[in-house]
């Protein structure tokens, strides 16, 4: 079981490396918000994936290794994690849509 | 207008509200053998007010949570917080030692019943008043300025 979390781990990572270029370089918003959400949504399954590894190192305190029960706390970590995820892009998406028409106005008024 | 939004955002917002709105009160519940307690559930609970405002406009937003709701929610929590810490004082121990509320002669078990209600308790003082203040940070935050829309436009 250590073996294949910690592949899953590394493959999550890779995937996290491909589109962070994405996020970096643009070259639209829109392209940005989607590899940052991509991001975000890896970043859940490597949060649960770290709570299996932690788990089976027993490096949570007081827990013996193997005791799957406990990574139960990292699932809480990351559903939190995904509602917040959710809201932010909302969010981030009202910002740029509310910009983009502002600034057709401004410029549909001067001209 | 805020009405010009997808479809899609809008039914998954309605659908996802009580559900935030439910893992806020498990994570306040599982604050002593888990990730949580009174701050972070009520942070999750308010985020829950934001996004209803996000994706229905201001207005909707705070109608879910009128001003005078939540300037009247957030002291509540901390007397609710405050008023329990001073019963364990009534009660002849100190403040908020919870095993106190159970009574003067009372069994282990009761002792430790009644320090798992009084934490419970003070918890969910916590999460009032923060619930409260988020929701006031952010609508203070997005309230609209006179000449332009806001969340609304």
């Amino acid at each position: 079981m250590h073996d294949v979390h910690v592949a899953a781990l590394v493959a999550i990572l890779i995937g996290v490396l491909t589109v962070l270029p994405r996020a970096i370089r643009g070259p639209t918003m829109l392209d940005r918000i989607l590899a940052v959400n991509v991001i975000g949504t890896k970043t859940i399954v490597l949060v649960a994936l770290v709570g299996f590894l932690g788990v089976e190192h027993g490096i949570l305190e007081g827990a013996p290794a193997n005791d799957y029960e406990r990574a139960g706390f990292f699932l809480d970590i990351a559903l939190a994690y995904s509602l917040i995820n959710f809201i932010a892009t909302i969010a981030v998406l009202r910002y740029v849509e509310t910009r983009a028409r502002r600034k057709a106005a401004v410029e549909g008024g001067g001209a | 207008m805020s009405d010009a939004q997808s479809p899609v955002i809008r039914y998954v917002a309605r659908r996802a509200v009580p559900f935030i709105q439910l893992y806020a009160l498990y994570v306040l519940g599982h604050g002593e053998d888990g990730p949580g307690g009174g701050f972070q559930g009520g942070v999750i609970f308010a985020s829950s007010i934001v996004l209803l405002a996000l994706v229905f406009g201001y207005g909707a937003g705070r109608k879910a949570c009128p001003e005078r709701i939540s300037d009247f929610i957030s002291p509540l929590g901390c007397l609710v917080y405050a008023s329990i810490g001073l019963l364990c004082l009534l009660m002849g121990g100190m403040f908020l030692e919870y095993a106190r509320l159970a009574g003067p002669d009372a069994s282990d078990h009761a002792k430790h019943a009644a320090h798992h209600f009084g934490l419970i308790g003070i918890e969910a003082g916590v999460m009032l008043t923060v619930t409260a203040s988020m929701v006031t940070l952010f609508f203070e935050m997005a309230r609209p300025a006179p000449d332009e829309g806001g969340l609304d436009e």
